[in-house]
């Protein structure tokens, strides 16, 4: 993942990226019943809003504040990034599994083995079957230094809005590697989407 | 221990505090239309406080409190200098500062820009500015916030905001501003920045 000076192509404004798996799973939830929700990007009014009126728990994980990236992806003792990646994460209220993980690009910026310690940490705090949704760059070789802000809009599509950044290397991980490093969330689907990333859905096994 | 003074003029460095916050969004209001508004009590930047702190009107922190804060008829404003490390229960929380505990309000809870929040929150409705940082979970489901809350405390609250059953992200998105919008004119006494 080395690094680069020069400008990511998303200088212009953010395109409204149509994800399927993001539309097929938020509509199939059921709004009547209590779900809990991990995001592991920054809090958004938008996704709020996309699930305040539902009988939701919503809770951020934000790994980009105050270094939780760097931290994890530096870690080498495997003991050590147990408990680091499990300190990323919000308490967890042991009456309330999580249901659903928006890890959004977030896997892009992680290392195999702290992509590992991370999912086997919320895996501990889910329910079987669980889902997690995550978009994996994966036609282009670069992506921008840091992770986006994917926000739902209110016809389900994602926006990233994210300040214009520098680039650096994409981990391209693919299918086959993610099947050996989500621990038990193993891939369900995977489709190709029309900016060159690979949107993910996974289910946690029982 | 506690300040008296008109919203937003009980700091000691009120003006200062005023022109080196950065501007808010044209939803604010003025500081001058904020500081028409009544009175609450202040605890200025230089106090600190280990304890229980509990009251019936509104409240603005601007220095140390760690303990629990509970004014379950009154709004408290976390202001900018403010740090709180406390499981904090009112009727709307403001938060400009920074809070460690968790945070419960029968009415509404808004993280502002400025705002580090660690920890749990519950409200009916709840929002948080784009860049504002929070790491923790946000429980809007009426009946967790009543359990956390009790009923009573509840009654007149706001329906929380949102209806994805009907498909209106947006529509939602727009209610979300406006908690936004009334918690800038109506909950955060001082109206600052």
């Amino acid at each position: 993942m080395g690094r680069a000076t020069a400008r990511a192509p998303m200088d212009k404004p953010a395109a409204a990226l149509n994800a399927p798996l993001f539309r097929l799973l938020v509509d199939q939830l059921d709004t009547a019943g209590r779900h809990v929700i991990l995001d592991l990007g920054a809090a958004s009014t938008p996704m709020l809003s996309l699930f305040g009126g539902s009988r939701c728990r919503v809770e951020i994980a934000d790994l980009a504040c105050d270094g939780g990236i760097g931290r994890i992806n530096t870690e080498t003792d495997p003991d050590i990034l147990v408990t680091t990646a499990e300190s990323l994460l919000p308490r967890h209220q042991s009456d309330d599994d999580v249901d659903l993980v928006f890890c959004w690009d977030m896997l892009n910026y992680l290392k195999p083995e702290a992509i590992s310690a991370l999912m086997n940490a919320i895996a501990a705090r889910a329910h079987a079957g669980a889902l997690a949704h995550a978009l994996i760059v994966y036609s282009e070789r670069s992506m921008p230094d840091r992770p986006g802000r994917f926000v739902p809009t209110g016809e389900l599509k994602l926006v990233n809005h994210a300040a214009p950044a520098a680039t650096m290397e994409a981990p391209r991980y693919s299918p086959e590697f993610l099947g050996r490093i989500m621990g038990n969330f193993a891939i369900e689907h995977a489709r190709l989407l029309a900016n060159g990333m690979q949107e993910f859905l996974f289910r946690l096994r029982t | 221990m506690f300040e008296r003074g008109k919203k937003d003029e009980g700091l000691d460095e009120g003006a200062d505090f005023r022109s080196a916050a950065p501007p808010r969004s044209s939803e604010s209001p003025s500081p001058k239309a904020a500081s028409r508004g009544g009175e609450c009590a202040v605890i200025g930047r230089s106090i600190e406080i280990n304890g229980d702190v509990r009251g019936n009107e509104d409240l603005r922190i601007e220095g140390d409190v760690s303990g629990t804060v509970e004014l379950r008829n009154s709004n408290l404003t976390i202001g900018k200098e403010g740090k709180v490390r406390a499981d904090v229960y009112a009727k709307s929380v403001t938060v400009d500062g920074t809070t460690e505990g968790d945070l419960y309000a029968s009415e509404r809870i808004v993280v502002h820009i400025s705002a580090n929040v660690r920890g749990n929150i519950t409200a009916p409705k709840v929002g948080i500015e784009e860049g504002a940082k929070f790491k923790g979970s946000i429980e809007m489901d009426q009946g967790a916030v009543e359990k956390a809350l009790g009923k009573a405390h509840l009654q007149g609250a706001i329906k929380p905001v949102g209806d994805r059953q009907s498909g209106k992200a947006a529509d939602a998105k727009v209610g979300q501003k406006d908690v936004l919008k009334e918690a800038a004119s109506g909950l955060n006494p001082s109206g600052v920045r």
